[in-house]
């Protein structure tokens, strides 16, 4: 764990000026097997101080590569100058911010940092599994990834607190090639919240899931390209769960609402169908802990959730403190930095659209015509609400029955337009939480939701 | 001696000490200032200094990596520990291998910061930006200065040391007009000195004014082939997924590449010169030498069509029997057309011209589909209005073998010279 350099420091911070100390170690552990060869074998640290400081509407910011009092102390100067040096080009003359709660969380238990053998011994095991039992493919990539995030906070008038988030994850990618010689592929990533010994402690519980996976390449591999255009689509967990972070989530940040995203002026109006609702989750979210809790944020307010969607009406934005005092809102835990010389910004946490009443089965027999899409590789909307995500895995449904499994295609549609043709809520949450999401500084963020039978555009011939 | 060069050293000699047989150990110390901007507002100046330790051991041709940011000696003595485990328990393979001869030193850019002039620049930006689009909002600014100083050492004796410096601005922003919006658009450039106003560099006026242009769209009706004109900013992204699908490492070593057998051969249309030229005197502190301790030259990837190189590492290269690629920078250069842009676009009888484009990664086959973002319809050999709600779908393979024209204007950003690319047979589809 991090040395505790900066608890003793509040005598440090400028009357009145609302500061913040952090000291952060980031870790992330790597092996990549590429047909075998194991061409990724990597450990990274990184560890730091920053310090930023409030002056009348602007920031200043400085880190330095160096967990010391010292370092700390020089860092608090140097975002003091800064934040003065702007103040004074600038003069915004908004005055000191808000007051919110403070107090202190309790230190988080450490984890196991496990050595670079464990990694290589999972891999080399579930890489062998696959070459062995299906020697027919055309090329294998197994993947094992841990990271984490250990931070120490102080700040001049919230939390303080001690957090500490490792995850784990095993990506399986699977290829084939299709008779007329057009390669496929298929991907799953496993894991979660943890260190890598307890999430994965037997490269067996995986073979199963590795199964299926090459299931769906036999199927992608007669597959057939989607027909372009609109239709009825039912959109598995993963997928509306990315949904409600893009296309959604994204919109109300308050910093893209302040950029003119289309969600400003809709707050309090109808945006989905009254099926539909969503929260961004702190840490515990339909009763259980979420994938990747956030008990206390990077400005030292206190983390809770932030309601967004209550029965199709847009009810809340994410915030942070100044944003909060712009939109005369409490801001509820959602300034967070990536790295130790990153500055917090608006961020979602565990963003998730809430169950409905049917069952899968009933929402494929239900449909005439359509598709059903599994998985996707990557998402990405704008602050008009306009979405796009890429589908790696999807059937057709014809007749109220799965049919041919569908290539590579694409997703689109605007977020508000498209909520309000759900018609059918499904009554399991799929969760996600691998990714990163990327707004100027990677995060990593928890996606979930159920299945959504809707109306969207799909790409294809 | 450099803090960097005194890093470098020790890390190599507690490596070797270790027991480790080929390595490699690179250092960099990195200055960074950053005005910040949110919805056209200065909000923050952020300094911060950091450091970066790369370790490459070799066990009996295992490999291992560790990377940190810690130059103190117990951090370096921590990571060569941790390197050399991450190699003794690794797998052997005679692929990988470290650069034998080379070396240099090289001084790039503009190491010393400018604060002031980088300040009144960004507000010369800004001012000018509110004064001629009026109905731009900026989301999001940033304007910054790294200075980098940096050395590599291997175990064969290459050294190498470097200083660099450069600006670099980056622009978040849409258009908004009575309750409607664009979609966001962002312009970004690199600039080795503060000589010029920023408005004047990179995409940044076409972009702002298109932006103006975007507020009020039209969807696309029904579905039909057409051709889509690429820009600058969207053709280097297309690129870039292109040459990853057909050309890299990973596509190579698994033999899932459409190209792996094309070498030599045409893979698209004559006219097509696609390089990698991070020493051209435009690209702003490109790469100098690799990570694996090779001296960067520039190459073509695709000459007048035909594949002459694939971006290869030395360990893809030793693994697939083909050449190592002289770079491995994104340094990207596409040779410009002799035709003028407004002739090629008024060749076109309906189609789009597309700014950005908003996609899934495209699989093996490099089956692409995706939205067509900040784009104008093109109809009768005329721009037309701007677009919403419309796909496009084709094969970026097969792109490169239907074009029909590249332009003689080319953008030029401090990292990239591109012009613009018309492509046809593209599956455009809306509502």
């Amino acid at each position: 764990m991090i040395p505790d350099i900066i608890s003793s420091l509040h005598g440090s911070f400028k009357p009145g000026a609302h500061s913040e100390l952090r000291a952060q170690r980031s870790l992330a552990r790597r092996v990549v097997l590429l047909g075998g060869n194991l061409v990724g074998n990597t450990r990274q640290d990184s560890q730091g101080v920053s310090a930023r400081v409030y002056s009348n509407g602007v920031y200043g910011f400085a880190s330095a590569a160096d967990l010391s009092q010292d370092a700390a102390r020089k860092a608090l100067d140097t975002a003091s100058q800064n934040a003065l040096f702007l103040d004074d080009k600038v003069r915004p003359g908004k005055g000191a911010l808000p007051q919110i709660a403070h107090g202190s969380l309790p230190r988080q238990a450490d984890f196991n940092d496990v050595e670079q053998k464990r990694y290589l011994d999972f891999t080399q095991a579930l890489d062998s599994y696959i070459s062995g039992k299906y020697p027919g493919l055309a090329s294998r990539t197994v993947v094992a990834t841990a990271d984490s995030m250990e931070k120490q906070l102080l700040t001049s008038d919230g939390y303080a607190a001690h957090t500490l988030a490792p995850r784990s994850y095993v990506y399986v990618i699977l290829n084939a090639v299709t008779d007329k010689g057009m390669p496929v592929e298929v991907f799953r990533s496993f894991g979660g919240r943890g260190s890598f010994d307890t999430v994965f402690t037997d490269p067996a519980a995986l073979y199963g899931e590795v199964d299926r996976l090459y299931e769906h390449l036999m199927n992608k591999r007669e597959g057939t390209f989607a027909k372009a255009g609109v239709a009825t689509c039912i959109l598995s967990g993963e997928l509306s769960g990315i949904l409600a972070h893009e296309a959604v989530g994204h919109t109300v940040e308050a910093d893209l609402v302040l950029g003119g995203s289309v969600a400003g002026p809709m707050l309090g109006q109808m945006v989905a169908s009254p099926l539909v609702s969503m929260t961004d989750f702190a840490h515990t979210a339909f009763d259980q802990t979420a994938p990747l809790p956030v008990y206390v944020d990077d400005e030292g307010v206190l983390a809770e959730d932030a309601e967004l969607i209550r029965n199709g009406k847009l009810v809340g934005f994410m915030l942070n403190r100044e944003l909060g005092r712009h939109y005369n809102m409490r801001p509820q835990g959602n300034a967070r930095a990536f790295a130790f010389n990153d500055e917090p910004l608006i961020r979602m946490r565990n963003t998730a659209i809430h169950p409905g009443p049917n069952k899968l089965q009933d929402m494929i027999a239900g449909t005439e015509e359509g598709y059903y899409l599994m998985y996707t590789n990557n998402g990405q909307a704008d602050t008009t609400g306009e979405f796009m995500f890429g589908v790696t895995l999807g059937y057709e449904i014809k007749n109220g029955k799965l049919g041919q499994a569908i290539f590579d295609t694409t997703i689109s549609g605007v977020a508000f337009d498209m909520l309000k043709t759900v018609d059918m809520v499904s009554d399991q949450v799929t969760w996600a939480s691998s990714g990163f999401c990327g707004k100027k500084q990677p995060m990593p963020v928890g996606v979930g939701g159920p299945e959504l039978r809707c109306q969207v555009m799909i790409g294809g011939r | 001696m450099t803090r960097e060069q005194q890093t470098t050293t020790a890390a190599l000699q507690a490596l070797e000490r270790l027991g480790a047989q080929q390595a490699s150990a690179q250092a960099h110390t990195s200055r960074k200032t950053e005005f910040n901007l949110e919805n056209g507002q200065f909000t923050l100046l952020r300094t911060t200094l950091d450091h970066s330790l790369a370790l490459q051991a070799f066990v009996d041709q295992r490999r291992g990596t560790v990377s940190g940011n810690s130059f103190e000696p117990e951090a370096i003595a921590a990571a060569a520990r941790d390197c050399f485990a991450a190699a003794r328990d690794g797998q052997s393979d005679p692929a990988w291998e470290l650069a034998r001869e080379g070396g240099g030193s090289f001084d790039t850019g503009a190491f010393t910061l400018d604060r002031e002039l980088l300040f009144n620049r960004t507000q010369e930006m800004l001012d000018a930006i509110k004064a001629e689009y009026p109905k731009v909002v900026l989301e999001s600014v940033s304007a910054q200065h790294v200075a980098r100083e940096g050395s590599y050492l291997n175990s064969h004796g290459v050294a190498y040391d470097s200083r660099a410096g450069s600006y670099g601005v980056f622009l978040m922003f849409s258009g908004h007009e009575g309750g409607k919006s664009s979609s966001f658009n962002h312009s970004s450039f690199e600039c080795a000195d503060l000589s010029r106003p920023f408005l004047d560099q990179g995409s940044l006026r076409q972009n702002l004014a298109d932006a103006q242009k975007q507020i009020h769209t039209q969807p696309t009706k029904g579905k039909f082939e057409g051709t889509v004109v690429f820009t600058p900013d969207c053709l280097g992204s297309m690129l870039y997924e292109l040459v990853s699908n057909y050309a890299a490492d990973s596509v190579l070593l698994d033999g899932t590449s459409l190209w792996k057998d094309a070498l030599g051969t045409q893979v698209a249309d004559p006219r097509l010169t696609l390089s990698f030229k991070p020493l051209d005197p435009r690209m702003v502190s490109a790469e100098r030498y690799t990570q694996e301790g090779f001296l960067s030259r520039d190459y073509d990837l695709i000459e007048r069509g035909v594949l002459k190189q694939f971006m290869l590492s030395a360990y893809a290269a030793n693994k697939t029997g083909h050449s190592r690629a002289p770079n491995t920078s994104h340094a990207i250069i596409v040779a410009p057309g002799q035709t003028a842009l407004k002739d090629i676009l008024s060749t076109i009888d309906k189609g789009l011209l597309v700014s950005r484009y908003s996609g899934g990664a495209s699989g093996a086959g490099g089956e692409f589909s995706g939205v067509a973002k900040n784009s104008f319809l093109i109809e009768n050999g005329q721009l037309g209005p701007a677009v919403s709600e419309t796909m496009i779908s084709g094969n970026l393979a097969g792109m490169l073998n239907s074009i029909r024209g590249i332009s003689r204007e080319t953008m030029e950003d401090g990292s990239s010279s591109l012009p613009w690319l018309a492509v046809d047979g593209i599956t455009i589809s809306g509502k």
